[in-house]
């Protein structure tokens, strides 16, 4: 770590370093300072040969990128000199010269505040200290990091934050992964000075996730600066001055925001923790693992904390292409309910209609007995919105073998043609949206259904003013919007150039438009595709060589796999006519259309909506526990990583089918995860590159057939309840909490 | 001996062959054919002096005369075919090893409530049940649920 190497040069005692002038300040015996040349500042001679500079590396692999060639400057950080790009701040000078500043008030992606003053670095020919954060890096300025005076400054403010810090790390669950406890040990004085009694300042009341200990605030202001600037909610502030300033809501508010759970990371100390992880574990009795999350289709890249055979809580982890360092809170606290409401053992339903457990040997024959009575073409195979590609190419794979060919994934629309991957991606990609100026959300509410899309057009329009146009139901947002019309016959009047916003669309460099994954359930969905078709062939700047600006935002984890894998229902009359229902997760499907006399296998690891039309249930296993391959909405294909091990006597989805494959004396050629995968690879094989993001080869949308006119109906609302989507986060008690005290009304 | 003879005899014609029979077994001389102990015992009964009962059933005899010295207390335990020198209650111990020359009934008069917990023998021995077990042992009934997880219970629906 870094700050581990800083510690080590701060602690080491530097007989070379240069002292610039003897102060007389610096005479005063002062035992509190623990760098002993302090005390002998005539001690330390000024180095008269410049020491041979070993080759440092920039910090975290901190790259520099030269917009402009004239732009270069010159700085020298303890005598190592590096080439900055004008308007750096000495902080950042500093982390590309290798050198790690400590900081509690600065932030990467947040605005610079430079109030807790513990980066002061000393410049030469400054009079004072300097707050690197904040001051701009000037050519040829000459910084010095681990001089007696930049330590002794340090040594200072640290004193005054510990001074007001209550002393409870041990019972602080931020305690092993502080910043002010680790950087108090690199760069505090040994003993305190202080012998007043601290302030204590009320808690406050956050909502249901974020817990709060405001007397160990140390007013760095990030979690301010994060609700306004990331989260787009102006609901923290900062009230009082001097020693009576605190942190809070002014008048007691929850903080109603979809990603205020990353206000827990971002605070250095233990003021902001997570409420549901409170005094549940240490962070170094935790294994990370580090994987990715299935609750919408973004993919945000997450690492689970565990500690043996529980998930204890779920943090993000750096991926500037898809969630950067944040993440939703349903991605964050959806964890609980991975230990609720599990299924198992399988179970079978007697003729009483109570379930009774049996073993897989028993299971499975029930199956295959009954799928050898049913017609091929009445057999029905649905994927849930939780499937990994793996799984669902074997699902596929074993109905196909039946004869069935009725398989699909659910929250993939009727209408949703997977003919062409530029017609269900987002073809802009996540980070691409930055380079937008121009959008317009059709049919989609980004804030529920794909929270770190819609943070990233929230950075957009924050950063370059982009305009943002909507079309649908009265939503909330968290930037400026033009609420445009609620029905597609808008579309059709931005088409004809009537409406005002078309001109803003054919004036912008790169407008995106972003469909909502809702409008392949309507009726009219290949009208509205032929006007979203039109209006690309005339606004010319939407799609070009460089940039591709329609895109589809999907809903579900397992969407874009199972469209890539061609999960497409044959006839539309599928669940009608079926006699056999083959539900892998998927608990969203309507089976209401379903004869009573069907038989239904549910396959998957909640109690949850599938359970009840079941007749038979095989317990499967959570994104948490298995190996599963995933693509996000912008076609980035991920993987999961097992963090535990399953419950039970559960097994892996594609092993499950596998093992009914064989019972059904259809065996299925492969054995392992890798035999699916090279299965898999003759379908999809992009779905085989991971940590990748394959784009659409052709660009536009498919033009579909017989495009009639748009209905006025007005779009819908996806997705209801932000915080209860599928099995895991409807089984969960915090999602429940959240969902009763936070959701919209 | 001649005495035991007729005192026998005298009991059988008082209550019947049968129910001297049954109270033969009761008190353990049918036991006294296998097992020497509980027949020195009675030996030793005859004679001595029944200083007292306790709740349990146990007989303590003296015998001051013709008795070898701290042989003189003894204890006739009321099971006749189990038994073992914890089934005698704290209030006699004291007693019958001579700590001390207050019978236990004296004992307890004195401090009726001086011990807070019934005294219970060592079943040693008797079965897995009366085995101790940690608190983290597999057998320890009052064990703690390791499962981190809860599983779905099926009800009854449609």
């Amino acid at each position: 770590m870094g700050l581990g190497s800083l510690a080590s040069r701060a602690l080491r005692s530097s007989s070379s370093s240069r002292v610039l002038s003897t102060n007389p300040r610096y005479n005063l015996i002062r035992t509190i300072v623990s760098t002993p040349e302090l005390h002998k500042p005539e001690a330390a001679t000024e180095a008269a040969s410049e020491p041979d500079l070993p080759k440092r590396t920039p910090i975290a692999g901190a790259r520099v990128h030269f917009p402009n060639p004239d732009d270069v400057i010159e700085v020298f950080v303890d005598g190592y000199p590096v080439k900055i790009p004008k308007g750096m701040t000495v902080l950042q000078a500093c982390s590309v010269a290798g050198v790690d500043i400590p900081r509690f008030c600065y932030h990467d992606r947040l605005s610079i505040a430079g109030n807790c003053r513990m980066c002061l670095v000393e410049v030469e020919k400054s009079p004072k200290p300097v707050a690197s954060c904040a001051m701009p890096a000037l050519p040829g300025m000459k910084i010095k990091t681990d001089t007696p005076i930049a330590k002794k400054a340090r040594e200072g403010v640290m004193e005054f934050l510990l001074m007001n810090h209550p002393l409870d790390c041990p019972i602080c669950d931020q305690g092993g992964e502080c910043d002010l406890q680790d950087q108090s040990m690199a760069f505090g004085s040994d003993r305190g000075r202080f012998t007043e009694t601290k302030r204590s300042v009320v808690d406050k009341n956050l909502g249901p996730l974020v817990k709060t200990v405001m007397t160990r605030c140390i007013q760095c202001t990030r979690c301010v600066r994060f609700a306004s600037e990331i989260a787009g909610v102006q609901d923290l502030g900062m009230l009082g001055r001097g020693s009576g300033e605190e942190i809070g809501t002014y008048v007691e508010k929850l903080m109603t925001s979809e990603l205020s759970g990353n206000v827990i990371d971002i605070c250095p100390v233990g003021a902001l923790t997570s409420k549901p992880f409170a005094f549940k574990a240490r962070n170094w009795e935790l294994k990370g693992t580090e994987t990715i999350d299935v609750t919408d289709a973004v993919g945000s890249n997450i690492r689970i904390d565990s500690r043996g055979p529980e998930v204890m809580r779920i943090v993000p982890r750096l991926n500037e292409d898809i969630n950067e360092e944040w993440i939703s809170d349903k991605t964050r606290f959806c964890y609980d309910g991975l230990k609720r409401q599990r299924l198992s053992d399988p179970m079978i339903r007697g003729a009483d209609g109570h379930f009774k457990p049996v073993s897989w040997r028993d299971a499975l024959a029930v199956v295959a007995e009954v799928l050898h009575q049913v017609k091929p073409e009445e057999i029905v195979g649905v994927a849930g919105k939780l499937s990994d590609a793996e799984s669902m190419m074997s699902l596929k794979d074993f109905l196909n073998r039946m004869g069935s060919n009725n398989i699909w994934c659910e929250g993939n629309g009727k209408y949703l043609d997977a003919d062409l991957r530029s017609g269900y991606l987002m073809n802009t990609s996540i980070s691409g949206l930055e380079k937008a100026d121009c959008f317009l959300l059709v049919g989609t509410q980004p804030r529920v259904e794909a929270v770190m899309v819609n943070a990233r057009i929230r950075k957009t329009v924050r950063a370059t003013k982009a305009k943002v146009g909507y079309i649908g139901p009265p939503t909330d947002f968290n930037y400026d919007h033009d609420h445009l019309g609620t029905t597609p016959e808008t579309l059709a009047a931005i088409l004809d150039g009537n409406h005002p916003f078309s001109a803003a669309l054919s004036t912008a460099k790169n407008p995106a438009i972003i469909i909502g994954a809702g409008i392949f359930d309507r009726q009219d969905t290949a009208a509205i595709l032929s006007l979203l078709n039109s209006l690309s062939a005339k606004f010319k700047n939407l799609i070009t060589p460089e940039w591709n600006g329609l895109n589809v935002l999907l809903l579900n984890a397992a969407q874009a796999a199972a469209l890539d894998l061609g999960l497409i229902p044959e006839s539309d009359s599928g669940m009608e006519s079926a006699k056999f229902v083959y539900l892998m997760g998927a608990d969203d499907t309507n089976l209401d259309d379903l004869p009573k006399d069907a038989f239904v296998v549910y396959q998957g690891h909640h109690g949850d909506k599938g359970v009840y039309r079941a007749n038979v249930i095989f317990p499967s296993t959570v994104f948490s526990e298995k190996e599963g391959t995933y693509e996000n909405t912008e076609g980035c294909v991920q993987q999961t990583v097992p963090a535990v091990p399953t419950v039970g006597d559960a097994r892996e989805d594609w092993k499950i089918i596998r093992a009914l494959s064989e019972v059904c004396g259809v065996r299925l050629p492969y054995d392992s995860i890798s035999g699916v995968r090279s299965r898999i690879k003759n379908v999809a094989p992009n779905l085989l590159r991971v940590d990748e993001r394959e784009a659409a080869v052709f660009s536009g949308l498919l033009k579909p057939e017989g495009s009639g006119k748009v209905s006025a109906v007005p779009f819908g609302v996806t997705v209801e309840n932000f915080y209860m989507t599928d099995a895991i986060t409807r089984a969960s008690k915090i999602m429940a909490q959240c969902s009763a005290l936070l959701a919209k009304k | 001996m001649a005495s035991v003879v007729r005192n026998v005899l005298k009991s059988i014609r008082e209550k019947g062959l049968v129910s001297f029979a049954r109270e033969l077994r009761e008190e353990g001389f049918l036991n006294c054919l296998s097992d020497g102990n509980l027949l020195q015992t009675k030996i030793h009964n005859i004679g001595a002096t029944l200083v007292g009962v306790d709740k349990v059933g146990n007989k303590y005899y003296e015998k001051l005369h013709q008795t070898q010295y701290g042989r003189h207390r003894w204890v006739e335990y009321a099971s006749k075919d189990r038994y073992n020198a914890s089934q005698v209650p704290p209030e006699w111990h004291g007693w019958l090893h001579f700590i001390t020359d207050h019978t236990g009934d004296e004992l307890l008069m004195l401090k009726p409530k001086r011990y807070g917990l019934d005294h219970k023998e060592n079943f040693s021995g008797e079965g897995d049940e009366y085995i101790y077990h940690s608190k983290g042992h597999t057998l320890n009934p009052g064990q703690r649920d390791w499962t981190r997880y809860q599983s779905w219970q099926p009800t009854k629906t449609q």
